[in-house]
């Protein structure tokens, strides 16, 4: 056997051996033409780059590149290594090392440098997405340090009122404990329900129950923090098959960011949060959780389903939306956001009646015709909602 | 101008921070005035020139306590009150807000992280309140 595979070595080309590698390798002059390229690099590029410069195949730019590792090696006989963006025949775009060595005529001149490029984007990926793992535990031990000192300082308040037998500081205490016992709680849900993409645990339910119980769990809540808020639930929507833990995750993470957007805005007198459930058209039905805050601004918009962004300061992991996007993904559903700075935000859940997992909500005209995407629209919308209509 | 070297500013945008820390400190003799965010302290901190300021460094607000920092710092009538930073990052991001190494830009007399451990943090106030 291995005198087969002997002989078969013999019978290779240095070309065949070339073009079998599986990166881009490349034979440039001094004015960084190509002189040669394997199969890899014709492959992606196309196959009439002899005789092209570098960076007008690999960059499509008519100028050399600031940071060139051949030219590095022309001027110092060296291996120099860089990483590049690359641009592919297909519009494809690749982020690859770059090593450069000299080829020595018998004299020792350099007459050419041999480039070899690995595709690193794989790897920078994972990099990528570790340092954002990174960052996001600490941003989470950011929240849950804040959460520990308000424990810690409301535990003292309720300490210091019982000593002094001051009952209404007891309950501002008490109030403090309970609020950060809350966030904390739901952090840690949000967390554990986050950890793993878990598939929806269909039943058969009532959507408007679903509603009433995670608007009812909130209450309390909304009247401390001095909101309305307000329950307009279509009962005539029929049951459907959704997972109840996962919805009361969402709905309860959107009412409280709405509460918790209505306790920051401190430019209007009244406050009010909807929680709707009504039909969207004859194969969907909609919850909507509305307030009239602060709405968002352009940035913010863009990223608040991203997880660990927050606009909540002390107050939020940004964990909830990413959680919301999940779920509502899971049960091939959409949400919907408009808002306006200084009007309020209104989410909109939208579900297909019955719900069949692998079915295509998206191909619901009423969907795709991108109206709700508008910000005009959606700016109508809030005009409207608040001025009562 | 009343002597205020007993009076204690806390800038944080966190209204349960605000409504504890200032609990504990008049508890321990201060008198205590607060700002839920960077603007509104910066404005007091020049109103009433506070014995010392408890300046969240991380604040949502258009002055993070960096700025409100380098403001103070770099005005000859409010430089001299002394500045305790308070985050909750400060271990996570690996972040060295020590005088010496960014005198430029943020420079407090002391740094606290969340959870703040009192008493270590009422021996530095008195320490600096005596010291300012």
């Amino acid at each position: 056997m291995n005198q087969t595979i002997q002989n078969s070595l013999q019978d290779l080309t240095f070309k065949s051996i070339l073009d079998a590698l599986p990166c881009y390798l490349m034979i440039q002059d001094r004015q960084f033409n190509i002189l040669f390229a394997n199969h890899s690099f014709l492959k992606d590029f196309g196959a009439q780059v002899s005789g092209k410069t570098c960076y007008a195949v690999l960059k499509g730019v008519q100028h050399q590149c600031q940071e060139c590792p051949v030219k590095e090696t022309f001027k110092d006989k060296g291996l120099h290594v860089s990483e590049e963006t690359i641009y592919l025949a297909d519009g494809g775009i690749v982020e690859m090392l770059a090593f450069s060595a000299p080829l020595f005529d018998v004299v020792g001149n350099v007459i050419a440098s041999i480039k070899l490029l690995a595709n690193v984007g794989s790897i920078k990926r994972i990099h990528r997405e570790l340092v954002t793992l990174g960052q996001s535990i600490a941003f989470l031990s950011h929240d849950i340090k804040n959460i520990l000192e308000n424990l810690q300082g409301g535990v003292y308040v309720v300490d210091e009122a019982i000593s002094e037998q001051d009952h209404n500081l007891t309950l501002k205490g008490w109030d403090v404990v309970k609020r950060n016992i809350t966030e904390i709680t739901r952090i840690t849900q949000n967390i554990l329900y986050s950890a793993k993409d878990r598939k929806p645990a269909l039943q058969d339910v009532s959507p408007e129950d679903l509603a009433r119980q995670a608007g009812q769990l909130f209450f309390d809540k909304a009247q401390n923090l001095g909101v309305q808020l307000l329950l307009q639930l279509n009962p005539e929507v029929p049951n459907v098959k959704m997972d109840p833990a996962g919805i009361s995750r969402m709905l309860g993470n959107l009412i409280w960011n709405a509460l918790q957007a209505c306790q920051k805005d401190t430019q209007k007198k009244i406050h009010q949060v909807f929680v709707r459930l009504d039909y969207y058209d004859s194969h969907h039905f909609m919850y909507e959780i509305e307030d009239n805050a602060n709405g968002m601004d352009k940035e913010t918009y863009e990223n608040i389903f991203k997880g660990f962004f927050s606009t909540k300061g002390h107050a939020g992991t940004g964990l909830g939306l990413m959680l919301v996007k999940r779920i509502v993904t899971n049960h091939n559903g959409k949400v919907e956001v408009l808002t306006k700075p200084g009007r309020g935000t209104l989410y909109r859940i939208i579900f297909r009646l019955g719900y069949v997992a692998e079915d295509a909500l998206m191909s619901s005209p009423a969907l795709a015709d991108g109206r709700m995407d508008d910000p005009c629209y959606a700016n109508h919308y809030l005009r409207e909602a608040q001025d009562g209509g | 101008m009343a002597d205020n070297k007993k009076t204690i500013l806390i800038i944080d945008d966190d209204a349960d921070y605000l409504f504890t820390m200032e609990t504990f400190l008049t508890r321990n003799g201060f008198a205590v005035e607060t700002a839920d965010d960077g603007e509104k302290g910066l404005a007091l901190a020049k109103e009433i020139q506070p014995g010392l300021i408890l300046l969240d460094v991380m604040m949502k607000s258009l002055y993070s306590g960096f700025e409100v920092c380098r403001q103070l710092r770099s005005d000859p009538l409010y430089k001299g009150i002394p500045i305790i930073g308070i985050s909750a990052m400060k271990d996570e991001l690996g972040v060295q807000f020590e005088p010496a190494s960014d005198a430029e830009y943020f420079n407090p007399d002391a740094f606290f992280d969340k959870p703040i451990d009192k008493d270590a943090l009422l021996v530095k106030i008195n320490d600096l309140i005596q010291a300012g």
